[in-house]
């Protein structure tokens, strides 16, 4: 026994067979058996020939599963969706799909619900949520990119995705999380659904004119125009036509229809140019 | 040429930021100077695509930033540090890093936290991958504005008072790395600081109140002052700027009378000069 364990001491695999090795030349008994042996031997582990470039990628990939910092929480609830990696640490930044933001809109919905199953339906409630709802879009695109409310803008507008592409992305997922979560508040609103839904065309006409006004104005301006004429037109139906609900009607939401529809391919056309404050 | 820039003008309301501004920029390290409100800030903004002008034509590598597909082009190549960089307070180092890496295109993982890990080392920040942004202190914020402004290795770096927040050793590794891109990239920056010039540019540029007043290398800025900088016992009597040194005596800027002793002028006495400060009260001067 004492002989073997003396050979094996001394036994080293040689030159051809690691050649061997190196190039996938060997059978899988082979390769057990060099394997066991360069698992002991550092010398042969040195004189093993690789490829630096191809070693130091791989240490390089370790490296990073090792040493990459966990990602946050929004990062991960949208990969959780199917958001691709880059695509959900880009939209990690909007200001608003911040924790902050998403709180004050949710409590904003959880009011007006909360107010209308308290009243149990009380016309004054509907018309409060009907008039809200399609502005929360609008000011989370608002809020989404510009000078005015994104701390890092100056010093991502000078990279390769900034502008118009950037704008996009922020805005279509801000637009989703809220007409989302404005969706998710109409179920639990009390009474038929169709009076309750009745915000969605708007918000959708109010969503797009803030798009194609963003190719001229900055997006803060922007979205502030829009709320104050849909606030006003509000106020008018109700202090001059006097009908409150006016804005929601059938004919009123016809023309809501048309707006998008003539919005819709204007957004697509023109969706290089909406660079909103930027270059200015 | 990498920048030439012809006829630029820029106007804020009714004050006229950039008046007819001519220049050729190559590469290696050329410095802007210029006292506040010269305009330094709303060129380089105009140079790195954020801030279109009035008027005049820019070009960097040929390409033209006013059109759009151009001005994307343009910012594959270019890496803008601005005055005021601004972060998210809430990112760690890494994410604002990989957020500004995904900004310029490297979607694939891996080869983004690879160029972050080298941008970090090359600014030694790499310890503080983890800390929160607003846990940082002004240089280290500098530092990380400057690292993302080295994402992708751009060929372009418009670099706008890189040097501010930065204590005496971290301006020399700075100068140390400005120079070392500028061996085979164009580094345009603007600094108050005329050491910085000395220190690592091989021209520099003057620009006040809108225009270029100087464009040449550091010597020929210095040259400026040429037997105008002399040194007395006693303070000069006419009004012209000087200051008492360490060893008693008085270092003046202007002409130098038959009893004066001339020195060897420095690049702050040709900037000086230029800007008119030798009709500054010697009093004001006198530190």
């Amino acid at each position: 026994m004492s002989g073997m364990s003396e050979m094996s001491a001394v036994w080293h695999p040689p030159a051809d067979l690691v050649r061997r090795y190196a190039t996938g030349g060997l059978d899988p008994v082979q390769v057990m058996s060099v394997e066991a042996h360069l698992a002991r031997c550092g010398g042969c582990r040195t004189a093993l020939p690789y490829e630096p470039e191809w070693l130091a990628e791989s240490w390089e990939r370790i490296e990073d599963v090792v040493d990459r910092p966990w990602p946050g929480l929004g990062v991960r609830v949208l990969c959780r969706f199917g958001v691709p990696e880059h695509v959900a640490g880009l939209l990690s930044a909007t200001p608003s799909l911040s924790r902050a933001w998403l709180v004050a809109v949710i409590s904003v919905l959880g009011f007006a619900v909360g107010s209308a199953r308290v009243t149990s339906g009380d016309p004054d409630a509907l018309l409060a949520f009907l008039v809200v709802a399609p502005v929360l879009p609008v000011a989370g695109v608002a809020m989404a990119y510009g000078r005015a409310v994104d701390p890092a803008y100056e010093m991502q507008a000078a990279t390769p995705l900034s502008g118009s592409r950037l704008f996009l992305l922020r805005a279509v997922a801000v637009l989703t999380v809220a007409l989302g979560l404005t969706a998710g508040a109409t179920l639990l609103f009390p009474g038929p659904l169709g009076a309750s839904a009745a915000w969605l065309l708007p918000a959708l006409a109010l969503s797009l004119g803030m798009l194609v006004l963003s190719g001229h104005l900055p997006p803060l301006l922007a979205g502030s125009l829009l709320a104050a004429g849909w606030f006003g037109a509000v106020l008018i139906c109700d202090g001059v036509l006097h009908d409150r609900f006016l804005p929601f009607q059938p004919a009123a939401q016809g023309l809501y229809g048309v707006a998008v529809l003539v919005m819709l391919p204007l957004v697509c056309l023109r969706h290089r140019r909406l660079a909103p404050g930027e270059h200015q | 040429m990498t920048v030439e820039v012809r006829g630029l003008a820029k106007r804020f309301g009714r004050t006229t930021v950039l008046d007819n501004v001519d220049l050729r920029v190559g590469p290696g390290v050329t410095g802007l100077l210029g006292p506040n409100g010269a305009g330094k800030t709303t060129l380089l903004r105009c140079l790195a695509t954020t801030l279109a002008p009035d008027a005049g034509e820019i070009s960097a590598f040929g390409l033209d930033p006013a059109r759009h597909e151009q001005r994307t082009a343009l910012r594959r190549r270019l890496g803008y540090l601005p005055q005021d960089p601004g972060f998210y307070p809430h990112f760690t180092v890494f994410e604002l890093l990989d957020y500004v890496a995904i900004l310029k295109e490297l979607t694939d993982r891996s080869r983004r936290h690879r160029e972050i890990r080298r941008v970090l080392a090359e600014v030694e920040l790499a310890d503080r991958a983890r800390t929160k942004v607003r846990k940082l202190s002004g240089g280290m914020k500098q530092r990380l504005a400057l690292a993302q402004t080295l994402i992708a290795d751009p060929d372009l770096l418009v670099l706008d008072e890189p040097t501010v927040g930065l204590d005496p050793e971290q301006r020399m590794r700075f100068r140390a790395l400005a120079s070392r891109l500028g061996e085979s990239r164009t580094v345009l920056l603007s600094t108050h600081q005329t050491e910085d010039v000395a220190a690592l540019c091989e021209r520099v540029i003057v620009l006040t109140a809108g225009r270029v007043v100087f464009d040449g290398t550091p010597e020929e800025l210095a040259g400026v002052a040429a037997g105008r900088v002399w040194i007395s016992d006693t303070p000069p009597a006419a009004s012209t700027l000087f200051w008492r040194t360490a060893d008693g005596r008085y270092r003046t800027l202007g002409e130098c009378p038959p009893s004066g002793e001339t020195v060897a002028p420095a690049i702050e006495d040709g900037y000086l000069l230029l800007l008119g400060a030798t009709s500054a009260n010697a009093g004001e001067g006198a530190a």
